[in-house]
């Protein structure tokens, strides 16, 4: 044996001792009888599989993955790289294209709000993949921020909490980091707690538009208008006449809809598709009294909120429009333009348009 | 439909970049199909002397390439108050955000990619445009893979893009060169800045690049950090195109010293990104409030403005050649051809902005009003400033008097000519004329104002300048004012025939002492 080779086999062997080897991580959800945890659980046991290079293996998970929950965009897309990995490119092309179209369905948050709602999709290749990186990132607080926004745009606030926590642990004191544990108190209900967490946010950073918007629902829900309408004001002033869509849904809150139609007017111009920005432009019109014209929603939109469009030029009965809500924040719409203000005041989440709208709506005609 | 963002200067960045350019420029507008679509080239901090990096190779870019591009060029006096806190000279987030605020807004798509990438769809014949038209709201990437410095050099034709993508999607085969790269969340990928697609609002509500990134790195893996936070998800785009990067690695680029390089901080700017905002710069970001010159290389070119204003101020010639002469016995005939001369003068002004005011110090009256027609037909706006001190007797739009004290003040470049005054159009040149007496008061004022000018240069810049103005001397070369001129300006060697010589003043000028020291070495 020759003196290099003796080194090398010596070193082998004791470099066992401090190198950890690489273990198999166990995926219990996968037997879950809840699908969407299982299906979840196949996603992420195909992720790694197929990082370890058992593409096979790993399109069979994600197709039981897919067979659960047929909307997983996560795993379609994951699929078509598979099968793009393998040579398959023709089927994998359609899949791809399903999987953004999927996340592009996904309905996100008004663009007032913290950015964190308008995120799309279950997100679980980020939360994994940002799991992956706290391994080895020991001291940024990056990965606990996004994996706890992730956590947070699937309605998991406690979850969230815990993350921006242990961020803040790392990033003391960091306004932005506070504005995310301000958002997920609130969706907690914890809004007093809410209110602190924003207002320690912004006294590190007074010209947040975003953290205003989340620290004035906070308030109107614990019933503070006043206190609410002073932050969406400022808000107002403090975002760029380009976001005109933001501006809209703030003027709305306010129930300030002189302000709200040229914003509303600005962002149909950018997004014509959007159903929301004509309702709510056709909800101003007919609240300053003027006349609707045309109330028709963009081609192609077929289901929610066509009924409501319907409801505003006089084609469907307010009664079957209400029946065809089939969620709170939905029948929280059609109340509104049933202008039955006090049960939207009442049964809203605080966080819609709506409610705030209707508080204010009430406040003036006291 | 989308801007593609790049930047750059008018150097050598690593190996062979001129074709690597080239190459990347005009593949680049082969896969654009929307009239709306356009290359932003940000050149940073080039020399005012010098043409943007895209006009110096201008003749190795496609018609399609030239009509999509527009250069937005950033001034070194632009860079001036950046200058002392890097080591760099180009920077990246201060080009793509200036690009970015000056992008065409009907563009929903910003593309940030870089200088030596091609872009492949994977359906032959689809266009960027076209992928990206039909893209739902989002942000994405594309894997980068690597072509061997042999293959783009010896193989690509740079006029020839739809060849070069051909070979690319043979080679990509044959040569295995497709390996996906994939990297830590937010990054996907590796080398992720070469392909980044964003919405152009986003860019604007997360307020552009970080521009307190000024140690070069991480720029794009800081954009990618908080756009993953903005938009939650980074998504791919790989089934639609791949990205090819012309590897440049036989010579380290100005920013690459090995493990020696200085970089932006990769836990500040990644790991502990918390905000896709940056409220420091929300108003500032990408220097709204700065004039940025837009140059165009398919119209009102550098070519086409040289030879407006030539045309303007000399007539052809009606000789097949005219004759001068460097023999020792006439250093002392200040005698020179000005319409052989004007050429050479009017170089050195076209890559400056049209608004220079430019003070000009003659002694014929002929030179200074056919530069200031030269001047004015090259499209420069600026006024030609001259002294009152020069008692030139001139009736010209374009030239301004005044009291040359507050001249100075207003000056962004000197001009400086020591010809005889009594020299007239078609005066035999350099046969041993002599300097009339009225020819020497008025080259004692040219020099008088010269030495003052050069030597005061940094205590009478105009109010807010920072960087030095440069000097220009015509009819100083193998005669008495080539040690005099270059006593106080920092000129090179030019060849006699262009008559002129260029360059910033010396911090301190040439001492008599120094010069009889030089001499005692010479003479041993």
């Amino acid at each position: 044996m020759s003196k290099p080779s003796f080194l090398r086999s010596a070193l082998e062997g004791a470099s066992g001792l401090w190198q950890k080897r690489v273990r198999h991580p166990g995926f219990p959800d996968v037997d879950a009888a809840d699908p969407e945890r299982r299906g979840q659980a196949l996603y992420r046991r195909g992720r790694y599989r197929m990082r370890a290079g058992e593409i096979e293996a790993a399109l069979e998970d994600f197709e039981r993955a897919i067979e659960l929950l047929p909307d997983f965009a996560e795993a379609i897309a994951s699929h078509a790289e598979c099968l793009d990995m393998l040579g398959r490119s023709g089927p994998a092309k359609p899949e791809y294209e399903k999987a953004r179209q999927l996340w592009a369905e996904d309905r996100g948050g008004t663009p007032d709000r913290s950015y964190v709602f308008r995120q799309q999709g279950r997100l679980t290749f980020e939360v994994e993949s940002y799991e992956l990186a706290l391994k080895r990132i020991k001291t940024g607080s990056f990965p606990l921020s996004a994996s706890g926004n992730a956590l947070l745009a699937r309605g998991k606030p406690e979850e969230a909490l815990r993350f921006y926590e242990q961020g803040l642990k790392v990033k003391e004191k960091d306004p932005a980091i506070l504005a995310l544990k301000g958002e997920a108190l609130s969706m907690l209900g914890r809004y007093r707690q809410a209110v602190d967490a924003f207002n320690a946010s912004l006294n590190g950073n007074p010209r947040a538009p975003e953290t205003l918007s989340g620290r004035a629902i906070a308030f109107a829900a614990m019933g503070r208008l006043d206190k609410a309408n002073d932050d969406w004001r400022r808000q107002f002033s403090l975002l760029p006449e380009t976001q005109s869509a933001a501006r809209a849904c703030v003027a709305l809150r306010l129930a300030d809809y002189e302000a709200a139609l040229p914003e509303l007017e600005r962002a149909i111009e950018k997004s014509p598709d959007d159903p929301y920005w004509r309702l709510y432009r056709l909800t101003a019109l007919k609240r300053l009294r003027r006349p609707l014209g045309a109330a028709l929603p963009p081609r192609g939109v077929a289901a929610w909120p066509r009924p409501l469009f319907d409801l505003l030029a006089g084609l469907s009965a307010a009664g079957d429009v209400l029946a065809a809500a089939t969620t709170e924040g939905r029948r929280a719409e059609v109340l509104f333009q049933m202008e039955r203000f006090r049960e939207v005041a009442e049964r809203a989440p605080p966080a819609m348009i709506e409610y705030a709208a209707a508080r204010n709506e009430l406040s003036q005609r006291r | 439909m989308f801007s593609v963002i790049i930047y750059g200067r008018n150097d050598s960045h690593g190996y062979n970049l001129h074709k690597r350019a080239a190459i990347s420029f005009n593949a680049l507008a082969e896969v654009m199909s929307d009239s709306h679509d356009e290359i932003l080239f940000v050149d940073y901090n080039t020399p005012d002397d010098h043409p943007t990096f895209p006009e110096a190779i201008h003749d190795t870019l496609t018609e399609k390439a030239k009509k999509h591009m527009r250069i937005l060029r950033v001034r070194p006096e632009q860079h001036a108050h950046l200058k002392s806190k890097t080591h760099l000279v180009a920077l990246e987030s201060q080009s793509r955000n200036v690009a970015l605020r000056r992008s065409n807004p009907k563009n929903r798509w910003i593309l940030y990619t870089n200088t030596d990438m091609l872009l492949l769809s994977r359906n032959e014949g689809e266009s960027l445009s076209d992928i990206l038209g039909a893209l739902p709201d989002g942000f994405y990437q594309v894997p980068r893979f690597e072509i061997p410095e042999m293959l783009w050099e010896a193989a690509f034709d740079r006029k020839d893009p739809a060849g070069n993508l051909a070979k690319l999607r043979d080679w990509s085969m044959r040569f295995h060169l497709n390996q996906v790269v994939h990297n830590f969340m937010p990054m996907k990928y590796d080398a992720l800045g070469d392909f980044q697609a964003v919405l152009r609002d986003d860019m604007f509500a997360i307020h552009g690049f970080d521009e307190s990134m000024i140690l070069g790195w991480h720029c794009d893996s800081n954009l990618a950090a908080r756009l993953a936070l903005y938009r939650g998800r980074v998504d791919t785009l790989m089934d639609k195109a791949f990205g090819y990067h012309c590897d440049h690695t036989r010579v380290a680029a100005a920013n690459n010293k090995g493990r020696k390089t200085t970089m932006n901080s990769h836990d500040k700017y990644i790991w502990n990104v918390s905000s896709p905002y940056i409220p420091e710069q929300a108003d500032s970001w990408g220097w709204p409030d700065v004039e940025i010159e837009e140059v165009r290389l398919d119209r009102d070119t550098s070519y086409e403005r040289y030879t407006a204003g030539l045309s303007k101020s000399i007539e052809p010639a009606t000789v097949p050649f005219t004759s001068t002469s460097c023999e020792w016995h006439l250093f002392d005939d200040l005698t020179y051809d000005l319409s052989h001369t004007l050429p050479f003068v009017c170089d050195q002004m076209l890559t400056y902005p049209r608004s220079t005011a430019v003070m000009v110090v003659g002694s014929r009256a002929e030179f200074v009003s056919r530069f200031a027609t030269a001047w004015r037909g090259m499209g420069l706006t600026g006024p030609v400033l001259v002294p009152r001190e020069c008692h030139l007797d001139l009736d010209h739009p374009a030239i301004e008097t005044g009291r040359f004290a507050d001249l100075l003040r207003r000056t962004d470049l000197f001009l400086f000519e020591f010809g005889l005054t009594t020299q007239k159009d078609g005066d035999p040149v350099r046969t041993g004329r002599e300097a009339s007496p009225t020819d020497r008061k008025q080259l004692k004022i040219v020099e008088r104002l010269f030495r003052q000018a050069a030597s005061t240069e940094s205590a009478t810049r105009p109010a807010g300048r920072r960087t030095p103005r440069r000097f220009v001397g015509v009819n100083v070369i193998y005669n008495k004012y080539w040690p005099i001129f270059t006593d106080y300006v920092g000129a090179n060697i030019n060849p006699f025939c262009s008559q002129v010589l260029a360059g910033f003043p010396l911090e301190v000028p040439v001492t008599m002492k120094e010069k009889i020291l030089k001499f005692r070495k010479r003479t041993g």
